[in-house]
C-alpha cells in the first residue's frame, strides 16, 4: 500500500512537469491551431543556455531560472517570426514542417555551445525529501507542482482578467471577427507564443534543477511528454493539459513501478493511441486538421 | 567511384524508400509519424529470415514486404476514422510501441557455434547474407537503385491512372469522393498496406546493408525526417521525395565546408524555403506547369 | 552488373559455409582537434591476431541511422600483429556506431559500439 502512495507523490512530480510542458503546448495549438515541433528544442536552448551562464559565471538560482526563461523565449519568438507568422494563413503543415527544420537547427545549435552529452544543473533544493508516514516527498516535487498551479492561475487570470487575454479568447473563437474588431491578430499570436515558451522555460528549468543534469535530449524528450500530455488530456483545452499531464506521470510512475522502464513508455503510448482509436468524445471535440 | 560515395549514394537509396512511403499516405490526405516502425519490421523480418533461416535474399524481401504490408494494414483498421493531428498522433504511438517491442525482442539461434538474431536493445548482428556472397557495395547499390526504380514506375504510372487521381481526390476532399460513390476506406487500407510494403523493402535492404540493426535505429527522428523529405521536395510527383531527400543527404556532402554547422544552415534554408513554397518544391503547381511547359 | 544479376538468381544458392569471424577491439584517443581521434584496430580471428586486412573504418550514429556521413578511413598496419590505425573523424561527441570494413583475406563488416567523448572513446554500455 505505501509502494502504491510513494508511486503516486511520484508519479505527481513527473506529472506536474509534463502539466507544465503541456500548458505551453496547447497555448500554442489552442489559439494558433498549429502543433510546434521546435517547443522542446526552444526549451532546451533556454536551458543551455542557463547551463553556459552557470559553467561561465556560477550564477544563483534565480539568476538560471531567469536565463532559462528568457532563452526559451527568445528561441520561441525567433521560430514564430520564421515558422508560423509566414504560414499564418496558409498551410499548418508548412508551419509545422519548418518548426522541424528549426527543431534541427536549434539542437545543433546547442550541441555545438556545449558538445558534451551530460551536464551538472545545480540542484533545486539540495536537502534531504521530507518523511512523513513512510513515504518520501521530495521537496523538489512540491515546488513542481506549485509551479503547475501557479501557471495554471496566472493563464486563468491572464485569460479572464486582462485585455490581451480576451483578445487571446477572441482570436481563438472567431479569428475574422477579432480582426474586423480591431485586434491584430499576429501580435497576438506572437505574444501567445511567447508566453508558452516562457511557461515551457520554466518547466524546462526545474525539470533540469530537479534532475541535476541537463541532456541534448531535453529537446525531444519536452516535445513528445508536452504533445502526449496535451492529446491525453483533450486537445486545445488548458485544464486538459494539466489534468492529462498530471495523468501521464501517475499512469508512468505505477507502470514502472510494476512491469519496468520500458512498459512504463508502451502504457503510455498504448493508452493514447487506444483513446484516440475510440475516439472518446473528450479528445475530438476541437478540430485538428 | 570510392567507397564513401558509394555509401551516401545508398544512403540516400535506402531512404528514399522510407519518404516514397510517407508520400504515399500524404497524397492520401494522412499524414504518418510512424513509417520507421515498418522501416524497422521489414529489416527484422529480412534479417531474421536470412541470417536464422538461410532463406535467400529476394524471397527474404519479398516476405519482409508482405509482413510490413499486413503491419501497416493492421495500423490502419483502426485509425481509419482519424484525420490530421489525430490520425498522426495515433501513428506516432504505434510506431513508439513497436521500438519498444523491438528493444523487448529477443529471438536468437545457435548456427555454427554462434548465437545468431534480434538481441532486443542489443540489436541484432551478423545479417551478413549479402556478405557473405561476395556483393561489392557498388553492386549493391545497384541492386537498391534497381528496386527504387521499379517503385518509381510504379508510382509514376499511378500518377497517370484513375486509380492516381482518385487517390489525389481523396486526399484533397474526402467528402467530395465520398459523395461521388468512391469506397474510401478501401482505399485508405489499400494505400497503408502499400506504404507499409514499401517501406519493409527499404528496412530489409537497409538491414543488408548495415549487417546490424538495433531498435534506436528505427526511432521518431526516422520518421520525422522521412515524412519533412516528402513535404520539403514536394508533393507534386513520386520525384518530390526523393529530391528532398537529395537535397538534405546529399547536401552532407556538399557541406563539408559547413562540418558541424550543417543543420543550422539547412535547417534555416528549409524554413525560409517553406515560406516560399509551403508545399513543398515540386508542388502540385510546379508539375502542372512542367507538364503544360512539354508537351 | 551483370554479377549483381547472377547474384539474384544464384540467390538461391546457399552460401560457404563461413569460418570462424573475425573479432575487433578500438582503442581511441582525442588528438586534441574537436571530434578527431586517433585510433588503435585489434583484429583477431579464432584467437590468433589477424593480419594483412584491408581496413576501412567509418561510423554512424545509431538514432539516426544515415544521417551523418563519416568518411571512411584507410588503416594502415600498426606495430603489432593484428594491429591497424587510423584517424576517426566525427562530427559530435557521443555514442556511435564504429563500422569496420575488411577486406583482404577475410571480407567482413564488424560494427562496434563506442561512446566518445573529449578524451577518448570508451565502449558503449548497453
Amino acid at each position: 500500500m505505501s509502494d502504491l502512495a510513494q508511486n503516486t507523490l511520484d508519479g505527481l512530480f513527473a506529472g506536474s512537469s509534463y502539466a507544465l510542458l503541456a500548458l505551453g503546448f496547447t497555448l500554442i495549438f489552442g489559439v494558433l491551431r498549429r502543433v510546434n515541433l521546435s517547443f522542446g528544442p526552444a526549451i532546451m536552448l533556454g536551458c543551455y543556455a542557463a547551463t553556459w551562464t552557470q559553467l561561465n559565471f556560477g550564477a544563483g538560482l534565480l539568476l538560471l531560472a531567469a536565463v532559462a526563461i528568457l532563452g526559451s523565449v527568445l528561441a520561441g519568438a525567433y521560430v514564430e517570426r520564421l515558422c508560423f507568422a509566414p504560414h499564418r494563413r496558409g498551410s499548418a503543415i508548412a508551419a509545422m514542417v519548418a518548426s522541424f527544420a528549426l527543431w534541427m537547427q536549434l539542437e545543433e545549435l546547442a550541441t555545438l555551445a556545449l558538445p558534451r552529452h551530460i551536464y551538472d544543473f545545480p540542484p533545486l533544493y539540495a536537502g534531504a525529501p521530507l518523511e512523513f508516514g513512510g513515504l518520501s516527498l521530495r521537496v523538489e516535487s512540491l515546488v513542481m507542482l506549485a509551479a503547475a498551479g501557479a501557471a495554471c492561475a496566472l493563464l486563468w487570470w491572464i485569460l479572464r482578467r486582462t485585455r490581451f487575454g480576451i483578445a487571446v479568447r477572441a482570436v481563438i473563437d472567431q479569428p475574422e471577427a477579432a480582426q474586423l474588431a480591431g485586434i491584430s491578430v499576429p501580435r497576438t499570436f506572437f505574444a501567445t507564443f511567447a508566453l508558452a515558451s516562457a511557461i515551457g522555460g520554466l518547466a524546462g528549468f526545474l525539470i533540469s534543477a530537479s534532475y541535476e543534469q541537463v541532456t541534448p535530449m531535453l529537446g525531444m524528450w519536452s516535445t513528445l511528454k508536452g504533445l502526449l500530455a496535451m492529446m491525453l488530456g483533450g486537445l486545445g483545452s488548458l485544464p486538459g493539459a494539466v489534468l492529462g499531464g498530471l495523468a501521464l506521470g501517475l499512469l508512468e510512475a505505477h507502470s514502472q513501478w510494476f512491469l519496468g522502464p520500458q512498459a512504463r513508455d508502451l502504457i503510455a503510448y498504448a493508452l493514447l493511441f487506444v483513446l484516440l482509436a475510440a475516439r472518446v468524445p473528450w479528445m475530438t471535440t476541437r478540430s485538428a486538421s | 567511384m570510392d567507397d564513401y560515395a558509394i555509401g551516401v549514394l545508398t544512403n540516400i537509396g535506402l531512404v528514399s524508400f522510407l519518404a516514397l512511403s510517407a508520400y504515399l499516405l500524404l497524397i492520401a490526405g494522412e499524414m504518418s509519424f510512424g513509417q520507421q516502425a515498418f522501416f524497422g519490421v521489414g529489416a527484422y523480418a529480412g534479417g531474421i529470415l536470412t541470417a536464422m533461416y538461410g532463406w535467400p535474399l529476394p524471397l527474404a524481401a519479398a516476405a519482409a514486404m508482405a509482413l510490413g504490408a499486413l503491419a501497416q494494414f493492421l495500423l490502419g483498421l483502426p485509425t481509419l476514422r482519424l484525420k490530421g493531428l489525430y490520425f498522426a498522433m495515433a501513428t506516432l504511438a504505434a510506431a513508439e510501441m513497436m521500438r519498444i517491442l523491438f528493444e523487448l525482442f529477443h529471438f536468437q539461434r545457435l548456427i555454427e557455434g554462434e548465437t545468431v538474431g534480434p538481441d532486443g536493445t542489443q540489436g541484432f548482428r551478423g545479417i551478413r547474407w549479402v556478405f557473405e556472397r561476395g556483393v561489392e557495395p557498388i553492386e549493391y547499390l545497384g541492386i537498391v537503385y534497381a528496386l527504387l526504380a521499379l517503385a518509381l514506375a510504379a508510382f509514376l504510372f499511378l500518377e497517370r491512372s484513375r486509380l492516381g487521381a482518385t487517390l489525389r481526390g481523396v486526399g484533397e476532399d474526402p467528402e467530395l469522393a465520398a459523395a461521388l460513390g468512391v469506397d474510401i476506406d478501401r482505399l485508405k487500407l489499400g494505400v497503408a498496406a502499400a506504404a507499409g510494403a514499401l517501406a519493409a523493402l527499404g528496412g530489409v535492404l537497409f538491414a543488408h546493408h548495415n549487417t546490424y540493426i538495433e531498435p534506436r535505429n528505427f526511432d521518431i527522428m526516422l520518421g520525422v525526417h522521412s515524412l519533412a523529405y516528402a513535404l520539403i521536395g514536394g508533393l507534386g510527383t513520386a520525384l518530390g521525395p526523393l529530391l528532398g531527400v537529395v537535397l538534405d543527404i546529399g547536401a552532407l556532402e556538399g557541406s563539408r565546408v559547413f562540418q558541424g554547422y550543417r543543420m543550422i544552415v539547412f535547417g534555416g534554408l528549409v524554413a525560409l524555403l517553406l515560406v516560399w513554397r509551403p508545399r513543398g518544391l515540386l508542388d502540385e503547381r510546379t508539375v502542372q506547369w512542367v507538364k503544360q511547359r512539354f508537351s | 552488373m551483370g554479377k549483381a544479376a547472377l547474384f539474384l538468381i544464384l540467390g538461391f544458392v546457399p552460401a560457404l559455409a563461413l569460418a570462424q569471424a573475425p573479432k575487433a577491439e578500438l582503442a581511441c584517443k582525442s588528438t586534441g582537434t574537436d571530434f578527431v581521434y586517433d585510433c588503435t584496430i585489434r583484429l583477431s580471428r579464432a584467437g590468433k591476431p589477424l593480419e594483412g586486412a584491408q581496413v576501412t573504418m567509418s561510423a554512424d550514429m545509431p538514432s539516426m541511422p544515415m544521417a551523418h556521413n563519416v568518411k571512411p578511413v584507410k588503416a594502415q598496419a600498426g606495430q603489432a600483429p593484428g594491429e591497424y590505425r587510423a584517424k576517426l573523424d566525427l562530427e559530435m561527441l557521443g555514442v556511435w556506431a564504429v563500422k569496420l570494413r575488411l577486406a583482404g583475406p577475410v571480407r567482413d563488416l564488424l560494427v562496434l559500439h563506442y561512446e566518445f567523448d573529449s578524451s577518448g572513446a570508451t565502449p558503449a554500455k548497453r
